[in-house]
Parts: structure tokens; C-alpha cells; sequence
């Protein structure tokens, strides 16, 4: 479903990625992992085009990607959480979910009807999946922390999107949210038949939930492999331990 | 579902404001239209601003020309005054159209620079073109047909056209494209991810904004009789702004407490002193240090703690 | 409407040089509005009535120091008054500011302009006043076929003057490459342990200090009204943008886009003159909307 291939980024002198190779078929649940500053979110900012590549090719079924703008990707079926939790925090959480429902039905430009009305039962129902359908009412910007990297994907499904990409789900969250986070995200792949591409720093999870694992360090993809072969590979544990 | 209890109050207020114009001095029918007016204006400017994030530095711009527009259709042709009332918004919303598609493809401060030089250059042609616009004297003596000659009936006439114009714009501002429109604003890049085009709906509000604009303008000219280049410059495009900061921009009503206010103080302050501009920027002063979120604001702070926590973002 | 007739060599020649000197003053006082905008991305709308400020001290106190060189103590003096005003300003009011929200900034300088705008009017009045050009730089001398006024000619080397001052400034001293580093990172620059805080100050102040300069040395030149910083903020806004935010060089290139463009306009179109710089304006920024030059940030 998704295949990047060789890409390449430099801000000025800098690379942020310098070579990364990924591969994430229908239906997989696919981690990056990597140390700090392996490029790993500028790799998915290449992906949903906040960021142009400089060389290589992202190709999402089938189709290059690489020059898209972000609302045209996000057409084509790819959904995003962020790492640092954008969500519009003075709109209502029910309002910050019914944003990415009304544009999904290219309602968007609805001019005299009042939103209140219009795709209540969907957005209610994306809010009951994740769990924060009895905080539907509450202002964004005063929900935990926990909440709003959920509200964070909740947000992405509204969408209806085929990939969802999610830039460490669990970062800043306590042992239960996680993983009661990675349960619902477990949850909604097989529900709705997504594929999910994920990046993380808890190894935990990680390897209880992956199919597929990434190894990126210093801007490169080192491999990619099954969880146990990964594991046991040289090169990624020279990578961590470096950095120790 | 509108709420009941502020609709109970708007109506009630509603009726006393028709009821006004036969037991105040005509002095003060005069200002409550100035008021109506300049709020329509005011609220106008607020969908970009306060609630599309947008820097319409020169909101002022589509004002004039829908003012122009009637003034010039008026005096320079025998069309009937309807076509005038139609034209002055239309004209209005299409150099909206055209200036904004510039700035639109623009960020924040680039956007109302750019928005700034091309209103200016409108501006500068009303100002020179003697013989067409009256350069800087203005055109005056507007004719009205003979149901708007009277001042009671000017005023009845824009407070009709003041309540649809806020039914309406209520009504966009609750819509899916309303919702959008903050999403937008509170965060743009979030929304592109979200399958928005960004431009395309600011782009619309632009639209929708300026047509008000010239609609106010338009009644600016049933009011007065006349128009003048002021009516295009830069300094009132900032006190628009001003008065939207003032009731507070993030309110649905708060342009127009925010006009009222201003069009009151002017009058009141202008009787003491020819030093108005002076406190107005006192003012401004003193809003920005003491109360960012405008009167409005601040009282919905009071009433609902939970939405002012959420308002940790922006100013 | 009245095109001109078909003009000589020289009185193009002529035309262009005042376009010149008009481009030199628009120069310095857009390189104080260029400079405050790169360093506290803030468009400073008071930059117009510090200007009017200068012109009418100017006027003032060649009027009190009389004699031969009252031109010259003004011309020293009145940009120093403008500094003292606006540090007053910045030190009781902006300063406080700086970690708010760019708007506020913008609005707090309009604000003062509107302040400043009355103050003049209280002191000076509404009427015009004129100052005269000093004694040695009185009439003309004949260049280029064309008569043309002393004064401009000296304006046009005070301007290269400060040109040149700017550049040794911004790029060899301390203060410069401070200041270029808290544009592009102001976070950064504090962490080095550097009073973010006095540098905006000092940036402010140095800005004003031009507005005062330009407002200063045009006072021979026009005259002195109230309205003169409604007319130069507009054209200074213009000349920032088209130049590239924050970037004084963009403020050399925009001013002498538009002071040549302006009179290009005298002389083809002299009713709509002030059409061909804005005119100018517009196509600059259709072709680049984000400035001719590199903005600094």
C-alpha cells in the first residue's frame, strides 16, 4: 500500500533523512523506531507532504505522492496523527471530530444548515470508539493530555482514511492509557480494515503489536523486518546502544 | 437550535429599537443608525478575523466601493435605486474576489501587507479620479427614492436590513462551513491534513465578508447621502479592527457591542474635544494590556470558566 | 486627462533626480521601519508620526536656534527627540508586550500612532509650516542640462551616507550581528545569555531614530502637515513589502522602485502620479508576492 524508496531530505547542510526505505502492505500494523533524531517524524511529514522530498519516491497505491500537498494526500485516503497534539483547541471536542467528518462528506461548504445537525450520528460514533464520546461537549484545549493525543485520532479517522499514519500515539501518556491506546488501535485496524504505520518509543508495545518493524538511524533505514528478526539483528543494537 | 433565553432578549430588544424612533430626539435615531451600520461593518470584518484567524488589514476597502458603487450608480445613471442596492454588495464581494485571491495564496502578516498596498491603490484612485469619483471632495446630495428621504425611514429600512444581514451571517457561522472556518483558524495546517483546502474556504469567507462590507456601505449611503475617500483609508480599516477587539472577536455579538461603544464614545468624546483620535488610541492602549478578549470576552470569561480555558491558544 | 507633452532629455534627467532624492529619504526611514520589522516582526505603524515628529521639531528648532547653522542643530537634534519619545514609549508600555501575540504588537503601534498623531496636532497645531533649506545649500546648480536644487543633491549623499553606515553597522559590530541573529532566532540569541529584551529596545529605538532622521531632512524639502505620517506609512509599508520583510536592502531597491516610478508618473501622467508607485507596487507583488529580496525570516 505504501512504498518509500530511497528518499532523501537536507534542511540547508543538514540530512534529516538520508536514504529510507519502507514497505507497508494492506492491512499491516508497521512501527518505525529509531533513536532521537533519526528523522523519523521528517520521514512522515515527507509522507503526508508537509515536507518535500529532495530525492527518492513515496509511492501510496501505486501512485507517487512525493509533490503532493497535504489536503491532496489526505484525499487519496492517508490519515495523520501528530506527535505534538494539533487539534483545534477552541472548538468543541464533538466540533474538532465533526471538522474531519464534514470534510470527509465534502460538506464543508454547507452554508445555511446548522452543524449541529449534520453528521451527528458519525461523529458520535468515531467519539464512542475511542472512548470520549461523554466528553463530547468539553472545550479541546481542557482535556488531559491522554485525551487529546486520542482526540488526535480521532480526528484522522474522521476521514475515512485507508493508512492511518500516527506520530508516536502514546508519547507523554501513563502505562494505562497506553496501553489501553495501543488496544484501541489494534482495535480499529481490524475493525475497519486499516493499515497502520506508527512510529514509537516504548519497545514494548512496539513489538507486542507490530507485524512488521522499521529500524531507522541517523536518517537511514537500517532494516526492516519481523518483530524476532529485529530483535536479534547486530546492527540495531549497536545503533541503541550507541546512543546509550 | 437557537437558545431561547438570548433570543427572548434579542427580540425584546429588537422591538424597542422599533419603537425608538418616536420617543428619542432625532439626534439620537441618527447615531442608533450610524451604530446599526458601522456594526454590520464591524461584524462583517469579525467573520475573517475573529473567527477565520485572517489579517484583513483593509476591510475598509469594500465598504467604500459598496458605497461608491450605489453613490456613482445613483448620480451617474437613471438605473432604479434597487439595482443600486444589489450592485453595491456584488461589486463589493467581487474586488473581495479579486484582492483576495492575491493575499489568499499568502500567510498572516504578507497577507494583510499585501491586502494593505492593493487597498491602497484603490484607495489612491477614488482619491485622484476627480472627475468620476469626486476625488477628495466626495460625491454629496445623493438622492434617495421618496420612501428613504426621511430620517425615521432611512432608519427603519437599515435596521431591517442589519437583523437579516446577523440572521444570516448566525446562520453561516453555525454552519459546517462556519465550524471549518474556525478549524481553520485555530489550526490551518491540521485542517489540510484533515482533507481541507485551506484557501479555497478563506477564500469564500473573503467572499461572504466583503459582500457584507458593501452591503454596509450601501446603507452608509441611504444614512448620509454621501461618500467620501475616508471612507476607503487605512485608518478605518484599523478601527473596524479595533472595534471587533473591543467587544471581543472570538463573540458572536461582539462586533457590534464594540461599534456601538466606539460610534457613542466619537459623538460624546467629540463634543469636549477635537482630541478623539487620541483617546482612541488610549483605549486601544488599554485594551490590549487589560482586556485582550474584548468586553464580551470578558463577561463570557466570568459566566463560563471552562470556555476560557480552553482559550489558551492565540492572543 | 493630460498626458504631457513629450519631454527632453534633460528634463527626464532632471525628474529623475528628484526622484532620486525623494527615494533617498523614503530609504532611510524604510530601513528603520525594515530594521524594527526584521528584528521584532512587528511593522511599526508609529514609523509615520515619529517621522512627522522630526519634521515638525526640525521645524521648531531651526526656528529657535536661528542663524546660519539652526538647519544643522535640528538636523542633530530632532531625530534625538523622536529617540527620546519612542524609548519613553518602548520602555513604559511595548516593552511588556513582547511575548504576546504579533497582533497586539501591530495594534499597540497603531495605537501610539494614533497618540502621536493627536500630540503633534495639540503642539503644533494644524497648520502648514515650512523650513528653509540652510545657507549653503540654497538654489541650484546646473547639472545634466537641468537645474537642479542643491538640497536634493545633498540629500541624495546623505542617503548613500547612511546606506553605508547601515551596512558597517549591521555587519561589523557586535550590536549588528546581534540583532541579525535575534531576527532569524530570538529564542537562541537569549539562551546565549544575551537580554533579548535591550536588544529589541535598542533595535526600536534605532529604528525610530531613522524615522526621526528622514523626517528631519525632508522638512526643507515639503510641506510639514499634519497627515504626513498617514501619507509616508502607507508609502512605507509598500516599499518593506515589495522590498522583502525585514531586509534594508529590499528597502533600498522598494524605495527606488518608488521614488523613480513616482516620478515617472509626474512626468507622463502628472493628475495620477502617485498611481504609477503603487501601480508598481501591485505587479512586484504579483510576481513576487513575498518580496524582491530575501526576507529575513
Amino acid at each position: 500500500m505504501l512504498q518509500v524508496e530511497g528518499v532523501v531530505k537536507s534542511f540547508d547542510d543538514f540530512k534529516a533523512v538520508s536514504g529510507a526505505n519502507l514497505v507497508v502492505g494492506q492491512g499491516e500494523i508497521v512501527a518505525v523506531i529509531g533513536p532521537n533524531g533519526a528523522g523519523k517524524t521528517t520521514l512522515f511529514n515527507l509522507i503526508t507532504g508537509q515536507l518535500r522530498r529532495d530525492s527518492g519516491k513515496i509511492l501510496f497505491k501505486g501512485e507517487d505522492i512525493s509533490g503532493l500537498t497535504p489536503y491532496e494526500i489526505c484525499r487519496r485516503g492517508v490519515g495523520r496523527s501528530f506527535q505534538i497534539v494539533n487539534i483545534f483547541p477552541r472548538l468543541t471536542v464533538f466540533g474538532n471530530v465533526q471538522v474531519a467528518v464534514l470534510s470527509q462528506q465534502r460538506r464543508s461548504y454547507n452554508l445555511f444548515r446548522p452543524a449541529q445537525n449534520i453528521a451527528v450520528e458519525k461523529t458520535q460514533s468515531l467519539l464512542e470508539s475511542v472512548g470520549l464520546w461523554d466528553k463530547g461537549k468539553n472545550v479541546a484545549g481542557s482535556l488531559s493530555h491522554g485525551d487529546q493525543k486520542i482526540l488526535e485520532i480521532a480526528i484522522a479517522l474522521g476521514n475515512e482514511p485507508q493508512l492511518l499514519i500516527l506520530d508516536e500515539p502514546t508519547a507523554g501518556m501513563s502505562p494505562e492509557e497506553t496501553s489501553a491506546t495501543m488496544g484501541l488501535i489494534q482495535h480499529l485496524a481490524h475493525t475497519r480494515g486499516l493499515t497502520i504505520l506508527f512510529c514509537e518509543h516504548d519497545m514494548e508495545i512496539v513489538f507486542s503489536i507490530a507485524q512488521s518493524i522499521m529500524v531507522m538511524h541517523q536518517g537511514r533505514t537500517l532494516i526492516q523486518e519481523k518483530p524476532e528478526e529485529v530483535r536479534a539483528n547486530k546492527e540495531v543494537q549497536e545503533a541503541y546502544l550507541g546512543e546509550e | 437550535m437557537i437558545h431561547s433565553k438570548p433570543l427572548g432578549w434579542a427580540l425584546a430588544f429588537f422591538i424597542i429599537l422599533l419603537i425608538l424612533p418616536s420617543i428619542v430626539p432625532r439626534f439620537f435615531v441618527y447615531i442608533l443608525a450610524l451604530i446599526f451600520v458601522t456594526s454590520l461593518l464591524a461584524m462583517s470584518l469579525n467573520l475573517l478575523v475573529g473567527h477565520g484567524g485572517m489579517f484583513q488589514f483593509h476591510h475598509a476597502v469594500f465598504y467604500g466601493v459598496g458605497a461608491y458603487t450605489l453613490a456613482l450608480m445613483v448620480t451617474k445613471t437613471s438605473l432604479p435605486i434597487w439595482v443600486g442596492f444589489v450592485a453595491g454588495p456584488l461589486m463589493a464581494a467581487m474586488a473581495g474576489l479579486i484582492i483576495g485571491w492575491f493575499c489568499v495564496r499568502l500567510t498572516q502578516l504578507y497577507f494583510g501587507m499585501l491586502q494593505i498596498s492593493l487597498g491602497s491603490l484603490v484607495w489612491a484612485v477614488v482619491f485622484r479620479w476627480y472627475s468620476f469619483t469626486g476625488g477628495d471632495d466626495g460625491i454629496h446630495g445623493i438622492r434617495m427614492p421618496p420612501f428613504l428621504s426621511s430620517l425615521t425611514s432611512s432608519y427603519y429600512f437599515i435596521l431591517i436590513i442589519l437583523v437579516i444581514s446577523l440572521i444570516l451571517l448566525y446562520l453561516i457561522l453555525k454552519s459546517p462551513f462556519g465550524n471549518t472556518l474556525q478549524a481553520i483558524r485555530d489550526n490551518p495546517d491540521r485542517c489540510a491534513a484533515v482533507g481541507i483546502h485551506v484557501r479555497r474556504h478563506q477564500l469564500t469567507a473573503i467572499l461572504i465578508a466583503t459582500f457584507f462590507a458593501g452591503m454596509a456601505g450601501v446603507l452608509f449611503v441611504v444614512l448620509e447621502h454621501s461618500v467620501f475617500p475616508d471612507l476607503l483609508f487605512w485608518v478605518l480599516s484599523l478601527e473596524i479592527f479595533i472595534m471587533c477587539l473591543l467587544g471581543g472577536w472570538f463573540t458572536f455579538g461582539g462586533p457590534i457591542l464594540g461599534a456601538a461603544i466606539t460610534v457613542s464614545l466619537r459623538t460624546f468624546v467629540g463634543k469636549y474635544t477635537e482630541y478623539w483620535t487620541m483617546i482612541l488610541g488610549i483605549i486601544l492602549i488599554l485594551l490590549i494590556f487589560f482586556l485582550p478578549e474584548g468586553v464580551m470576552g470578558y463577561f463570557q470569561g466570568i459566566f463560563k470558566p471552562r470556555a476560557k480555558e480552553g482559550a489558551q491558544r492565540r492572543m | 486627462m493630460g498626458f504631457s507633452v513629450p519631454y527632453g532629455a534633460a528634463e527626464l534627467a532632471g525628474q529623475l533626480l528628484v526622484g532620486l532624492s525623494r527615494s533617498m529619504i523614503l530609504f532611510i526611514v524604510c530601513a528603520g521601519l525594515s530594521f524594527v520589522l526584521g528584528v521584532l516582526r512587528v511593522p511599526n505603524i508609529a514609523h509615520g508620526s515619529l517621522y512627522m515628529i522630526g519634521a515638525f521639531a526640525t521645524f521648531s528648532l531651526s526656528k529657535f536656534f536661528a542663524g546660519s547653522s539652526a538647519f544643522w542643530i535640528a538636523l542633530i537634534l530632532a531625530p534625538l527627540l523622536v529617540v527620546f519619545l519612542s524609548l519613553i514609549a518602548e520602555r513604559a508600555l511595548f516593552c511588556h508586550l513582547y511575548q504576546r501575540e504579533h497582533l497586539m504588537l501591530l495594534l499597540f503601534t497603531f495605537a501610539l500612532s494614533l497618540i502621536l498623531g493627536d500630540l503633534v496636532k495639540i503642539v503644533w497645531g494644524a497648520e502648514y509650516r515650512s523650513v528653509a533649506a540652510p545657507a549653503m545649500l540654497k538654489g541650484s546648480i546646473s547639472l545634466l542640462g537641468s537645474s537642479f536644487p542643491r538640497y536634493n543633491l545633498f540629500l541624495i549623499f546623505a542617503g548613500l551616507l547612511v546606506a553605508v553606515a547601515l551596512w558597517l553597522f549591521v555587519n561589523k559590530t557586535k550590536f549588528g550581528k546581534i540583532s541579525r541573529a535575534a531576527a532569524v532566532d530570538r529564542d537562541m540569541v537569549g539562551m546565549l545569555g544575551i537580554n533579548v529584551s535591550w536588544v529589541f529596545a535598542a533595535a526600536f529605538v534605532m529604528g525610530c531614530y531613522l524615522a526621526g532622521l528622514g523626517g528631519a531632512l525632508v522638512a526643507p524639502t515639503v510641506s510639514i502637515t499634519l497627515g504626513m505620517d498617514h501619507t509616508l506609512i502607507i508609502e512605507a509599508f509598500l516599499i518593506v513589502t515589495i522590498g522583502g520583510l525585514g531586509n534594508m536592502w529590499g528597502a533600498l531597491v522598494g524605495s527606488l522602485i518608488f521614488g523613480v516610478t513616482h516620478s515617472l508618473g509626474v512626468l507622463v501622467l502628472p493628475q495620477f502620479a502617485i498611481i504609477f508607485p503603487y501601480a508598481a507596487v501591485v505587479i512586484v507583488l504579483l510576481l513576487r508576492p513575498k518580496g524582491l529580496l530575501k526576507s529575513v525570516w
